[in-house]
């Protein structure tokens, strides 16, 4: 599997570098919503670590919130119309 | 399958696209068999039955497209699977598979089955266990054996999916709610 990944990744032997993880962390702060919006360097791992936790847990509860919503959209619709936007949504 | 040069990060609008037909397929499935109501089933208990079918169908939509390339998707599949094979086997005791380490009966230490241990030796991994990665191993599934590089490499991941797979879910609603 590790053949497939463009990326380089540190093989098993050797020691994970504060660089490798600090990579890591910075990519993660790109796709955290909340801190792209202020200044974007010099945050802290912890900071990071703490957001992303954050975000995840934010992120599940939106996805049971919107599940519950589709669950009683679809009791009250038609499954015909179900097919009709799957329809328009395969092109 | 994969082409030579494998991306390492997913194309979000494709992402997307994929799980929203894989996911409405699930829908349409899940509207056929839902049309006889069991009587004896009160309203409240119904609707969350309901709104958890929906929950396991986006989630196992997004894991399927991911497909195997990942370990959270890898570990939502093994879950989901092994949720619904232990639900029709009340009576027999399920079967263990054949591992290279050593499983107990718990349904996170499956996910160990798929993710080989890479670097468990704290000194050359000296960010394993400390304070926010344990609350993060526990959020992103199948994380809880991995060392720090791939932990932070699957929550990456894990983020982009699931919040492509919320944009989703938003716009269907929408969608439901307007036609």
């Amino acid at each position: 599997m590790s053949s497939r990944r463009s990326r380089s990744r540190p093989s098993a032997p050797s020691m994970i570098t504060d660089d490798q993880i600090n990579d890591l962390v910075s990519k993660l702060h790109q796709l955290l919503p909340e801190i792209r919006n202020r200044c974007s360097d010099k945050v802290s791992a912890a900071r990071v670590l703490q957001e992303t936790c954050s975000y995840i847990k934010s992120l599940h509860r939106e996805v049971d919130d919107l599940s519950e919503r589709l669950s009683e959209l679809l009791d009250n619709t038609d499954s015909t119309q179900a097919s009709i936007i799957r329809s328009l949504l395969m092109q | 399958m994969s082409p030579s040069q494998q991306p390492s990060s997913p194309n979000p609008t494709h992402l997307k696209i994929r799980f929203a037909r894989r996911f409405l397929r699930a829908l349409n499935n899940l509207n056929i068999t839902k049309t006889s109501p069991d009587d004896d089933d009160d309203g409240e208990n119904r609707v969350y039955r309901r709104s958890r079918r929906v929950k396991i169908a986006a989630y196992t939509a997004m894991a399927s497209v991911v497909g195997s390339r990942r370990a959270w998707s890898r570990a939502v599949l093994w879950k989901v699977r092994n949720r619904s094979r232990n639900r029709s086997l009340l009576s027999v005791r399920p079967r263990r598979k054949r591992v290279d380490c050593k499983i107990t009966n718990n349904d996170h230490d499956h996910a160990k089955v798929f993710v080989r241990r890479r670097n468990p030796n704290p000194k050359r991994d000296p960010f394993r266990d400390s304070g926010q990665v344990l609350k993060l191993r526990k959020l992103v599934p199948g994380a809880e054996t991995m060392d720090s590089w791939c932990l932070m490499d699957e929550t990456a991941d894990y983020i982009k999916c699931l919040a492509a797979q919320v944009e989703v879910m938003k716009t269907l609603v929408d969608l439901y709610t307007t036609t």
